[in-house]
């Protein structure tokens, strides 16, 4: 004993809140324990009782899959119900008969929660005979040398965290070995009234131990300590007295009992940890990423029981007792045993017409009717008959319940904005931290529920995350769709754009080698090229014959040997044919040939990119659609760049063009070249001249994704050596010649914007 | 907030420690017995006529203010928190003034204190204070016209004496009259002497039927002998944990601190650190007016600062402002701070980073 506990317990008597220099924690509180209520007398014999009831879902997880049938005789440790699927996951815990008997009825019954709330349970009709199947779990009593091993034999055992969280134990335990460095052993037991655990200790010390000494030898931990409350003295001596058989019997890792101070809620595992291993577990975080396990006495003797013997978990000491009780008493309880049953042979002062609680006065939980089962959390049945209770009145900021938080926090404030629906700050104030143990609502002069406060603010706080989180996310898919469209905006203006500047350079560039009268020619041959391709009208009529010319030919000779199915149908034309497919073509084409004529104007008047932009961004909008639908259409006929760079193809709408066309159309092409016969030549030269406006659109499509790449000292030189073929090439005045010029020229533009792109290259090879 | 009472609560914690605010109020209460003790063995019946004067407005306004808003009285007027702001307010004016003094003060500590701001726990104000306040702001004279205790004056003041002095601001005795029991106080008298350049150690010297006679116990006189008196009903209060430590000591400290070390630097300007706190309202703040939990500040750290806030305030006003006792204006401008020391003082919670 230190110092300052002497000091401490010396001055206890005149002044109590001394005891809070006894431990580790901060605040906590001395409530009446009234535990020699049940402990003044022995456990109680076992008692069948006339009828059990069997939840299918334990206090956490989801419901067990019934596997008897309603009428079947059933025996003591029988499974009566395992999960479906997966266990781990859904935390299910497998039901096995406290005793034998018939199952009388599948009904949903209350439960022992403070919802009242109604869930399908196994009414097991005791035939009072307790016939039982040994060794249940069929185990061979070694014990197990991996986590999963023990997690594997615990799955079936149907043992969860008896403490009173419930927590299933297989789940519970890490699936690594090594990672537990310390187990503690909680024997605290702080709540008022409780004995169960103190009884448990003091009649099953070896079992606690052994099952301590399973589980640690199972995740290869390197101690074990167990924390005992110091007003339980007589346990605190037999678990003494077992641990030494028990260390005497086999060599042990240390094991170690520490008597902790009697205080509420030493039993928390965040104190009972801090107080016996001076570790502080971080705030939202697991013990056992901390390195410590912390496990309730009777879970031990379970899992000792189960692994050693095979035992299910089919009983649980049960503490009887409370004010409205005479004869308190503890009993090893099958699970399943109604309340009312027992409290009924405790002799109670005055009929139980007050709900019982389950637990302690501190955290229990009040029972919406007494005829619920004891469960395998179930460790005290309260029976304290209602007091008239102080009137609440408003706090006065006394500060008390600060003083008895064991997280240390700020009650007070806590319930000041949980009063005013702050629950944001209320969530600041780390209400999460809270463990609701109730110490503020034991002190507070004002007798405000404040417990209660919290539990509402959690649910809301978590409403209003829950609703945050979903606006959270339907704000990112707004924005992302609102991103998306700007994208998409912002792609078919750089597009846009970047055709502009591709024609202009292709001008600028046919301009800087040749004299004028090459650049005339060469805008001459562009329109043409976009005659061609059977469009544009309105600015020349010259424009126009060159169409009609053009068309007539595709019509005559086209034929099959056109890859594009719209060029096919116009290679079939009839007089009417011609009309649509020239109404057809005069969409596609209108970009290109507008473009290309605004273009070699602006280039021939003023030269300057700048100067280009500005005319060209007024009609631009009118264009637009155009563009659009030229770009749609001359797609597909434009496969064959698609392909060859495929990456630069982004958009839905490219990706349609289908690449392998353009394999058998650019072969078809260079074959075409090689050609010399008369007979097909004009039609061949149709053709490429189809293709490579076609080309020529696809091209400058390209251009702008490849996002003005090109440098401007490379492209004229290349466009330059097009630029003086074309020239040659063009003198013929055939008007299919001339088809055939501009869409030399139309591919030499393309040519120079590309040039530095393999792609372009590449195109290039073919059509020349 | 549900005000009906309830037969047990809806859910756990179903055990209470039985504390309650009446009784917290009561201990309050309870521990200002030795001091009004004293005051009536050095001062008279004076404040007994006072504090039931106070104690009648308090019935009055709480029944009349609790009925305007609609609450339930009794369990509120029951609840004792009216009767520590007006035993306070007592405390602190001068056992003869006159009757409205004390019934306009303790109304207004009240209304204005109080149920106006929502009732109790919802004042950001001390209301004994802003009592106190309101009264030296609007009486002056009345307010600084002190009774000398029976020790100087040779007259003690009986019930009667009392009752005539207050009700009627004139005393018919046998062989005084009233003027001639009332004088300075030993705060007001040091104020007056540094301003006129009496030192320190003149103002102080042991005079014969003056203020700063010290032939009584111990040779301390009437005004420490009831800061003493504070003194030992507070240490009452800090072992019933009705108070908490960090107020006197925080504001004790932080007095005793500054006048120690203006003392230090000029003996003759400064009154010594001892003057300082057993004179004036200094125990009777340290341990019942600045541990009033509403108006104060709230976490462990926060009242510490809030109180030693007080205590410097406390002394500036004294020294080198216009009031002799600067408690109230002192409290008040900390109540104001309240909001602000709460929020960064707030402690650390478990397993949370420092």
């Amino acid at each position: 004993m230190s110092f300052l506990t002497t000091i401490a317990n010396k001055i206890a008597p005149i002044y109590p809140m001394a005891k809070r220099w006894l431990y580790k924690f901060h605040g906590g509180v001395f409530p009446k324990y009234n535990k020699s209520l049940s402990t003044r007398n022995p456990i109680y014999p076992p008692l069948i009782p006339n009828v059990l009831i069997l939840p299918l879902p334990q206090a956490i997880g989801e419901k067990a899959e019934p596997l008897v049938k309603v009428g079947e005789h059933v025996l003591k440790n029988q499974l009566l119900a395992q999960a479906d699927a997966d266990a781990n996951r859904k935390l299910v815990v497998p039901i096995h008969a406290p005793t034998s008997g018939t199952i009388a009825a599948i009904e949903a019954r209350t439960l022992p929660h403070a919802s009242g709330l109604q869930e399908l349970c196994l009414i097991l009709q005791p035939d009072q005979q307790d016939q039982a199947i040994d060794n249940a779990l069929k185990v061979d009593g070694t014990w197990p040398e991996e986590p999963q091993a023990l997690k594997d034999l615990l799955v079936h055992s149907g043992i969860i965290g008896m403490g009173g969280a419930g927590f299933p134990t297989y789940a519970k335990l890490p699936k690594q070995k090594g990672k537990i460095h310390t187990l503690v052993i909680n024997g605290a037991e702080c709540e008022p009234f409780i004995s169960c655990d103190d009884l448990l200790m003091q009649t099953q010390a070896k079992s606690i131990w052994h099952g301590a000494q399973i589980t640690a030898q199972a995740l290869g931990c390197q101690k074990i300590l167990c924390g005992i409350e110091t007003n339980k003295p007589k346990a605190i001596g037999l678990m003494q007295k077992a641990l030494d058989a028990v260390q005497k019997e086999a060599k042990s890792l240390p094991m170690e009992i520490h008597q902790v101070a009697t205080v509420y809620p030493m039993g928390g595992q965040k104190q009972l940890v801090f107080e016996v291993t001076g570790i502080e577990l971080e705030s939202g975080g697991h013990a056992i990423d901390q390195g410590l396990l912390m496990m309730n006495v009777a879970t031990l003797a379970a899992i000792h029981r189960a692994v050693e013997f095979g035992e299910p978990l089919t009983s649980r000491l049960v503490t009887v007792s409370g004010e409205g009780l005479q004869e308190g008493f503890n009993i090893d309880a099958l699970i399943g045993t109604p309340f009312n049953e027992l409290t009924a042979i405790a002799r109670p002062k005055s009929p139980i017409d007050y709900p019982l609680i389950m637990g302690g006065p501190m955290m229990g939980v009040r029972m919406p009717d007494n005829h619920v089962p004891v469960l395998k959390t179930t460790n005290c049945i309260l029976a304290n008959p209602p007091e008239p209770r102080e009137m609440q009145m408003p706090c006065i900021r006394c500060g008390e319940c600060m003083d008895a938080c064991p997280v240390n926090l700020l009650p007070q404030q806590m319930y000041w904005h949980a009063q005013g629906h702050e629950y944001e700050k209320v969530e600041k104030l780390n209400i999460k931290d809270c463990i609701e143990c109730g110490c503020c609502s034991y002190v507070c002069p004002s007798h405000i529920p404040l417990v209660q406060y919290y539990r509402h603010a959690k649910s809301e706080i978590k409403a209003l995350n829950a609703d945050k989180e979903a606006k959270e996310i339907a704000k990112q898919r707004h924005e992302f769709r609102l991103e998306r469209i700007e994208r998409e905006k912002a792609e078919r203006e750089a597009r846009l754009k970047a055709k502009k500047q591709a024609v202009k350079k292709q001008a600028s560039a046919a301009k800087t080698p040749s004299a004028a009268a090459s650049a005339a020619k060469a805008a001459a041959a562009k329109a043409k090229a976009a005659s061609a391709k059977g469009n544009d009208n309105k600015p020349l009529s010259a424009r126009e014959k060159a169409i009609q010319a053009a068309q007539k030919a595709a019509a005559n000779k086209q034929g099959q040997t056109d890859n594009d199915k719209k060029t096919k149908g116009q290679s079939i034309a009839t007089a009417k044919d011609k009309a649509i497919a020239a109404a057809a073509a005069k969409k596609r084409a209108q970009a290109a040939a507008a473009k290309q004529a605004n273009a070699t104007n602006n280039e021939l008047s003023t030269q300057t990119e700048k100067t280009v932009a500005e005319p060209d961004s007024q009609p631009m909008n009118a264009r637009e659609k155009a563009i659009a639908a030229a770009k749609k259409r001359a797609q597909d006929a434009a496969a064959k760049k698609a392909q060859s760079n495929p990456k630069t193809e982004t958009t839905a709408e490219q990706q349609k063009a289908p690449p392998q066309v353009e394999d058998s159309q650019t072969t078809d092409l260079s074959a075409n070249d090689q050609q010399t016969s008369p007979a097909l030549e004009k039609e061949q030269a149709r053709k490429q001249a189809v293709a490579k406006a076609r080309e020529a659109a696809a091209a400058r499509k390209k251009t702008q994704q490849a996002k003005a790449q090109e440098s401007i000292t490379e492209a004229p030189e290349n466009a330059s050596d097009n630029e003086a073929s074309t020239g040659i090439k063009a003198k013929p005045a055939d008007a299919r010649q001339k088809a055939i010029a501009a869409a030399k020229a139309a591919a030499a533009k393309r040519a120079a914007n590309k040039a530095n792109s393999a792609n372009a290259q590449k195109q290039k090879d073919s059509t020349e | 907030m549900s005000l009906a009472t309830m037969p047990s609560p809806p859910s756990s914690p179903y055990a209470h420690n039985d504390q309650t605010v009446r009784k917290v109020m009561l201990q309050v209460q309870l521990a200002a017995m030795p001091a009004l003790l004293v005051h009536i063995y050095l001062f008279g019946f004076g404040i007994v006529v006072q504090w039931l004067l106070a104690v009648a407005t308090l019935i009055v306004v709480e029944y009349s203010m609790l009925k305007l808003r609609g609450r339930p009285v009794m369990p509120f007027l029951t609840d004792l928190s009216a009767l520590i702001t007006v035993t306070g307010l007592v405390f602190c004016i001068p056992p003869t003034a006159p009757w409205w003094v004390i019934v306009s003060g303790s109304a207004f500590a009240l209304i204005f204190g109080k149920h106006l701001y929502g009732g109790l726990g919802y004042n950001p104000f001390n209301p004994a204070m802003l009592g106190y306040a309101f009264l030296i702001i609007s009486f002056p004279v009345q307010m600084t016209n002190w009774i000398m205790p029976a020790e100087i004056s040779g007259h003690f003041i009986g019930f009667g004496d009392a009752l005539q002095i207050v009700f009627t601001g004139s005393l018919q005795a046998a062989n005084t009259s009233f003027d001639a029991l009332t004088g300075a106080t030993p705060l007001n008298e040091m104020r007056i002497g540094i301003a006129q350049g009496i030192t320190v150690a003149e103002t102080l010297k042991p005079i014969e039927g003056h203020t700063s006679h010290t032939g009584f116990w111990l040779g301390l006189n009437s005004w420490a002998w009831i800061n003493i008196a504070f003194l030992v009903g507070g240490l009452y209060l800090l072992w019933k944990r009705t108070i908490r430590w960090q107020f006197p000591v925080g504001f004790l400290g932080s007095l005793f601190i500054f006048a120690w070390f203006m003392h230090e630097i000029n003996p003759e300007m400064y009154p010594p650190a001892d003057f300082v706190l057993l004179s004036g309202g200094t125990m009777l703040a340290a341990f019942f007016i600045i541990t009033d939990p509403v108006s104060a500040s709230t976490t462990p750290i926060g009242r510490f600062i809030y109180a030693c806030g007080i205590g410097i305030l406390v002394y500036i006003i004294r020294t080198w402002g216009a009031f002799p006792d600067g408690l109230a204006f002192a409290i008040l401008l900390m109540n104001i701070a309240v909001p602000l020391i709460d929020q960064y003082t707030q402690p650390r919670v478990f397993g949370h980073d420092h």
